[in-house]
């Protein structure tokens, strides 16, 4: 390999995950093989449901903007050293936020901004919790994110059922009124400007992760802490600056989605187009190998397979029980090249005791 | 490393080149239906079951193709009722539920050439959408009046109903249940001649998913000396069935009373069938079937279809009942087939158990609902359910 030209060997990453998607669909087709379904019609309606038109680049679009969010917070953490699985319940916070400012009769176009704003601020001040925790009494961040979470799950049941009720519809919240939503970009399809948001998104952790010191330092403290330590860069400094950007971030793509996804613009009771979006995140971030660009190629391939999941259940038939199975083969076997080279990492960095 | 890939996209290729040829053909049928559920899906034994249930009648019945497709997410509505809109195959796409309500409006406006149809969802106002509601309040009307005769049979005098989030359908069932419940006193005094004092224990529990809420709910109505329970949160009704059966069995039997009274679905069958006293039948699979064979028939029209005791689409659960849900229990796994018989004997038992009269009375209720002489409250009460809960006190 090591003959190999350098530009090739940047395109390493790519190859490597064709195949591991190459081999996750050929495991998915044998499983529709075995349960009697046919996997070519299955996989041509899968990908044209899900790329085949500009429709359905649209929704495949619109179910990536979420993730490309919830993929960056999972992402950061990760670039830092740090496991953060908060995102989930930040998410839930930051779209309950974004429908109580909603409420607050501003005029257009304050009244968006402020709704996004305070999503954010609501999922930082979420995260914060786990940043003071390990900071203060060492409390790892994968138990307080998993605490947070589920604390979060039944506060937001709380508020849906109590506080933000609409009057007339005890299901969900009262919808965001219409001036403050996010436009739709292309008019009959789920697609939104939050694509544009999660897309800015993007580009400020790309800045700020490889043109900024602090991008720097959060780098190199999930290198090594030891040498990051020598080097006189505060760890601790970097554990609050991980999860307050990651808090945001989550925050955040619980707004774009409650304000921009059509038809209803509210939080419905047992969350169900919030839930599972910070996990998905995780999956999204190891197909995109944690990296900001690898990201949005990740979520908008992710989205897709939901999209074309949908349409799985038309031509062939097959059951969303299945079809669950067939998209969850074909995403471990994306991730297993990210998962494999974390887990050298973690293992060395366990031998070496940090 | 070159010719194991080369090896891989050939066993590809061969994989599916061998499967390609067959599967690809589809028979002619009498039409094509698309069934979009919420994320609820299959298994509920309740709401979203019915709608199955109805499909695969129509299925059979008018040899009509049915595609299931079921949300992964609220995020999918509207995008699963647009994917089946347009591909243009479908004579009529149903919504399952009224969690579909704002999707269904967009869609139905969007695409208006094509029939679409929605339950429990009754003021959309589109002319290419069937809208179906049901007399809910009719049908507790029916079972409250069992309630308060039972209780006072067994000298309860306390029912109580287990309701889900305060939504205006749900006032729906407490008026009804209001009004049974002091039809059934009056009714009680007039026969035996004995003074029934049975009063209403009602709790909101606020949800329609946490089972541990509709337990807790009735174990506090037990605790009061209630000798029926109605479920109106759908699978809180898990809940209320576990504690009722811990209560008796606190005392050492199996058989009620206390009872549940079931909801949606014939519930009947569950506690070994002698539990559950009677079921009040919200017939989401009559509504799914009547849509269906309408665009089959040709009759197909947008509007309001309200489905009531006069039409089958609300009752109260019977023997012939039974065994039909018996067998949607056994394909839905809550029992097994070895049930039957025991479920059957067992429920002839606890309603052989009650006096004749009781039923017949019942079955007077409901011609007086038809005739149109018994004046059940009320049709839609998001604002006048202060006033019924004072006309038909606890």
């Amino acid at each position: 390999m090591s003959t190999l030209k350098p530009w090739i060997k940047r395109l390493n990453p790519l190859v490597e995950s064709l195949m591991a998607g190459l081999i996750g669909l050929v495991i998915g087709a044998l499983i529709m093989l075995a349960f009697g379904y046919n996997p070519i019609a299955a996989y041509i309606s899968l990908f044209s449901g899900s790329f085949g038109s500009v429709y359905s680049w649209a929704e495949s679009l619109a179910n990536a903007t979420p993730l490309i969010l919830t993929a960056m917070t999972f992402a950061i953490a990760m670039r830092g050293g740090l496991f953060n699985i908060g995102a989930e319940g930040q998410l839930y916070i930051g779209a309950l936020a974004a429908v109580a400012v909603s409420l607050i009769d501003l005029p257009f176009p304050l009244n968006a901004v402020a709704a996004l704003g305070a999503a954010i601020v609501a999922g930082m001040l979420w995260s914060l919790p786990v940043a003071l925790l390990k900071l203060t009494r060492g409390v790892h961040e994968v138990i307080s994110t998993i605490m947070l979470n589920w604390i979060a799950h039944f506060f937001a049941f709380y508020l849906i059922a109590n506080v933000l009720t609409d009057p007339k519809r005890g299901e969900k919240t009262i919808s965001i009124i219409e001036s403050a939503r996010l436009a739709r970009i292309l008019p009959g399809t789920s697609l939104n400007y939050g694509l544009v948001i999660a897309l800015i998104a993007v580009a400020a952790i790309l800045f700020l992760l490889w043109r900024t010191s602090a991008g720097f330092e959060m780098r190199a403290s999930g290198y090594n802490q030891e040498a990051t330590h020598y080097a006189g860069i505060s760890l601790r400094k970097q554990v609050l600056r991980v999860f307050l950007i990651g808090g945001a971030i989550a925050g955040l793509a619980g707004a774009v989605q409650v304000m921009g996804r059509p038809p209803t613009y509210a939080v419905m009771s047992g969350l169900p187009q919030l839930m599972n979006l910070g996990f998905d995140g995780i999956g999204v971030a190891m197909i995109g190998r944690n990296h900001p660009v690898g990201i949005v190629f990740a979520a908008i391939f992710f989205g897709g397979l939901m999209v074309g999941g949908r349409i799985m259940q038309f031509s062939p038939g097959v059951p969303l029980e299945l079809v669950r199975v067939v998209e969850g083969v074909i995403i471990i076997t994306l991730a297993i090249p990210e998962l494999r080279r974390l887990f050298t990492f973690f293992l060395a960095k366990f031998k070496r005791g940090a | 490393m070159r010719s194991f890939r080369v090896k891989i996209l050939a066993l590809l290729i061969s994989l599916f080149a061998f499967v390609g040829g067959p599967l690809m053909g589809t028979a002619a049928a009498a039409g094509k239906v698309a069934l979009v559920l919420d994320v609820g899906g299959r298994g509920d034994l309740s709401f979203n079951d019915m709608g199955f249930k109805g499909a695969d009648e129509a299925k059979t019945k008018l040899g009509v193709e049915v595609v299931e497709i079921q949300s992964n997410s609220a995020a999918d509505y509207l995008p699963n009722l647009q994917n089946a809109a347009r591909t243009g195959d479908f004579d009529l796409i149903v919504g399952v539920g009224f969690l579909l309500a704002d999707a269904m409006a967009e869609a139905a406006t969007e695409f208006p050439n094509q029939n679409f149809a929605i339950i429990d969802v009754t003021w959309l106002g589109k002319p290419n959408l069937m809208e179906i509601g049901y007399e809910e309040n009719k049908g507790s009307a029916l079972v409250g009046a069992l309630s308060s005769m039972v209780a006072a049979h067994y000298g309860k005098d306390k029912i109580g109903v287990v309701l889900g989030i305060e939504i205006p359908v749900l006032y729906k069932f407490e008026a009804g249940y209001r009004y049974g419940m002091h039809w059934g006193n009056a009714k009680y005094e007039k026969v035996t001649g004995k003074k029934a004092n049975v009063g209403l224990l009602w709790t909101y529990t606020g949800t329609f998913s946490d089972i541990a809420k509709g337990k807790a709910a009735t174990e506090a109505m037990l605790a009061q000396g209630a000798g029926l329970v109605y479920n109106v949160a759908g699978p809180l009704g898990i809940g209320d069935l576990e504690a009722i059966t811990e209560h008796l069995e606190a005392k050492g039997k199996s058989a009620g009373p206390p009872f549940m009274i079931g909801v949606d679905a014939n519930q009947d069958y569950l506690g070994d069938g002698h539990r559950v006293l009677a079921s009040m039948m919200k017939r989401v699979d009559f509504g799914v079937y009547s849509a269906i064979e309408s665009v089959v028939n040709g009759t197909f029209k947008g509007g309001v279809t309200i489905l009531g005791p006069n039409n089958g689409g609300i009752a109260m659960s019977g023997k012939q009942d039974l065994a039909d849900f018996i067998d949607f229990g056994i394909k839905g796994g809550a029992i097994s087939a070895s049930d039957r018989d025991s479920i059957t004997k067992n429920w002839t038992a606890m309603r052989g158990a009650i006096p004749g009269w009781i039923w017949d009375a019942v079955d007077e209720l409901k011609a007086e609902i038809s005739a149109g002489t018994a004046e059940i409250p009320c049709g839609w009460c998001a604002d006048t359910i202060g006033e019924i809960r004072d006309k038909y006190p606890d």
